[in-house]
């Protein structure tokens, strides 16, 4: 389980976290909702220790992070996180070198799942193929846990598709998935949690299928609700 | 399989009915065996837990059933297959008559209408 | 250790173009030097004997033989040793920024290694360090081969034969980075070792608390200066001169190894605990 307890951040004098709470579970995928600039991406940075936060406390499996705690989760930023000059199988090679965890049979087979060339540079991929070489790099880590920032913003329909694919596969199996929106649309079905942002603060946290069933709402349902109160 | 599931029921009832619906016509044979959940779920694009959950109502309600090591199978229980098909059929007919009420038609006449359309239908179809 | 050597391979491995280049840009430049102040000094040594008919002998004893010093004090030998420096003080603060900058969020892999992060301090102040002495090394092979050219270029009873020690000797800054003994050797390193992780601590401290990591730094490294040349200082204002400069030497070693502990462990804790992508 990923816990995280009341965790504030600050930029200089502006309040972007103002005391964020919630868990993600294992075998969970977890969704972080929130327009644009809610602190949904500082979030996932104060969870992977990138970003140091003023107060509260992270755990991850019931402790605090550390370096060996890399091997267990994974983060893919909105951004590719590789030099721009190496070719795919370049990355792959310097996954295989610093992570024990690295899975090169299931790297290969996202490989021909996304249709990707392990001979083609980064720098010359489409913005889609970009998005897939950086979710193929941290997918095929054999971790507990795999964070992801906004996975379907600003790509085609049909990668979007396809990476959508992803999370109903095996390669999600059993893994707890945290993910960052700004529209739920096509990845309502996808979901076993919400959790809703709003001005730094969680303003609601519930299982998605859980309030279809106990109030016939859907996430989009509850959304307008806590939004336009 | 292609389902348009709507955002406000839950997502594993959806499922369920699918099921019933396909069993009910025939496509899904007693003793058919089905995806496993991982396929279904990929399928369907839904949750992987929910399709879980779906199969785990269905194994309660005895539509399906799984014997060790091996796929799950639809029931070959023809009790249960016939309240599958009787239950699908209440449930259309309970929605029409709600909708039709309203209107406050005869019940002859509303049968009439029905035998029409439905014959209607029948021949546009063969 | 393992993932140190791998990161230092990998750091190595982005600058190695730019690292040939400067070797490239260096040794093109001080042969074409060679050859240019070779061929003006026989240029003159022709003029004046066949043209103004002075012989041999008195145009030595004017204008002096010609030596390898008046190629190394040309702008040909000199100005590509400055660019390698500036490339290698730029380099200082690129090998970090680069990865912020940009489109480019590498630092977001080297942060999320199952390793200690200060690994990638030590891969990167590493790196600087291969950089400097490979630079020096290639210039120290370089300078026999250029000799020769000039020998091949100049006659024998015009020249003055220097070898590569006594070059480096005679001009202060090839000595400074090319040191005649071990302990020099080690004393000039080891004081550019300290700069550059002092500057590696400021630009942490800017990339952990941007404008005012900025003066945090400016701050830290006039400390970590006060606190190196304390010792001095105390010499010359306090103490008159108390210690023999031997002791003095020793006192200013361990400063310096005291001020280097800090920088590292103020960078380690940076990293850890303050780095923000």
């Amino acid at each position: 389980m990923i816990e995280v307890k009341a965790v504030e951040k600050n930029y200089g004098s502006k309040k972007i976290l103002k005391g964020v709470s919630f868990t993600a579970n294992k075998g969970e995928i977890t969704c972080l909702i929130g327009i644009n600039g809610v602190g949904k991406t500082t979030i996932l940075n104060a969870i992977m220790a990138l970003t140091p936060i003023n107060s509260g406390q992270i755990l991850i499996g019931g402790e605090p992070i550390d370096k060996h705690t890399f091997e267990k989760i994974t983060f893919i930023p909105d951004a590719i996180t590789m030099l721009p000059h190496m070719t795919i199988a370049e990355a792959m090679e310097f996954m295989n070198d610093f992570y024990t965890g690295w899975n090169q049979r299931r790297a290969t087979e996202l490989l021909g799942f996304f249709r990707l060339n392990p001979s083609d540079k980064i720098s010359s991929l489409s913005k889609g193929n970009t998005a897939k070489v950086n979710l193929l790099l941290g997918l095929a880590l054999d971790v507990d846990y795999v964070l992801m920032d906004e996975p379907f913003s600003g790509i085609d329909m049909f990668s979007r598709e396809e990476i959508a694919n992803v999370f109903t596969s095996h390669l999600i199996e059993n893994r707890g998935v945290i993910l960052t929106t700004h529209e739920i649309g096509d990845i309502e079905h996808l979901i076993d949690k919400v959790v809703l942002l709003d001005d730094g603060m969680v303003t609601k946290e519930f299982n998605a299928e859980e309030v279809r069933e106990t109030e016939g709402k859907s996430v989009i349902d509850v959304m307008r609700e806590v939004y336009q109160r | 399989m292609n389902v348009n599931f709507n955002n406000r029921d839950p997502v594993y009832l959806q499922i369920i009915r699918y099921f019933k619906e396909k069993i009910a016509v025939g496509e899904l044979a007693p003793g058919e065996e089905i995806p496993s959940r991982r396929e279904l779920a990929n399928k369907l694009k839904v949750n992987p837990n929910t399709a879980q959950r779906a199969y785990k109502e269905m194994e309660e309600q005895g539509l399906i059933y799984t014997e060790k090591n091996h796929p799950s199978k639809i029931t070959t229980d023809i009790k249960v297959l016939g309240k599958v098909r009787n239950e699908l059929l209440d449930e259309a007919v309970d929605m029409f008559v709600t909708s039709v009420r309203s209107i406050n038609v005869p019940v002859e006449e509303l049968l009439d209408l029905v035998r029409v359309k439905y014959s209607a239908n029948d021949d546009k179809e063969a | 250790m393992k993932k140190y050597i791998k990161l230092l391979n990998f750091e190595f491995n982005r600058i190695a173009k730019l690292f040939v280049v400067l070797l490239g840009i260096t040794f093109v430049t001080q042969i074409i030097g060679v050859i240019v102040v070779s061929k003006n000094y026989l240029n003159m040594a022709n003029e004046q004997i066949y043209d103004e008919r002075i012989n041999k002998v008195q145009f030595l004893e004017t204008y002096g033989q010609m030596s390898f010093l008046q190629v190394v004090r040309s702008l040909w030998f000199v100005g590509p040793i400055a660019l390698c420096l500036a490339g290698v003080a730029l380099y200082i603060f690129l090998i970090w920024y680069r990865d912020w900058v940009g489109k480019n969020t590498f630092i977001y892999r080297l942060l999320m290694l199952p390793t200690t992060r200060l690994n990638i301090f030590y891969a990167k102040i590493t790196t600087i360090m291969i950089m400097t002495i490979g630079l020096v090394s290639f210039q120290l092979i370089f300078l026999p081969i250029e000799i020769l050219v000039m020998n091949s270029m100049v006659p024998n009873e015009f020249r003055a034969d220097l070898s590569v020690v006594e070059i480096v000797t005679s001009i202060l800054e090839l000595s400074i980075i090319i040191p005649g003994s071990v302990v020099e050797l080690i004393l000039f390193y080891g004081a550019g070792l300290l700069v550059v992780s002092i500057l590696f601590t400021g630009i942490l401290m800017e990339r952990s608390f941007r404008w005012k990591g900025i003066f945090a730094g400016l701050i830290y490294s006039a400390l970590a200066v006060v606190i190196l040349i304390s010792p001095l200082l105390l010499q010359e204002f306090v103490l008159n001169g108390y210690f023999y400069p031997s002791e003095l030497l020793v006192l200013e070693i361990v400063m310096g190894l005291i001020v280097l502990g800090a920088t590292i462990w103020m960078s380690g804790f940076l990293l850890r605990k303050k780095i923000t992508v």
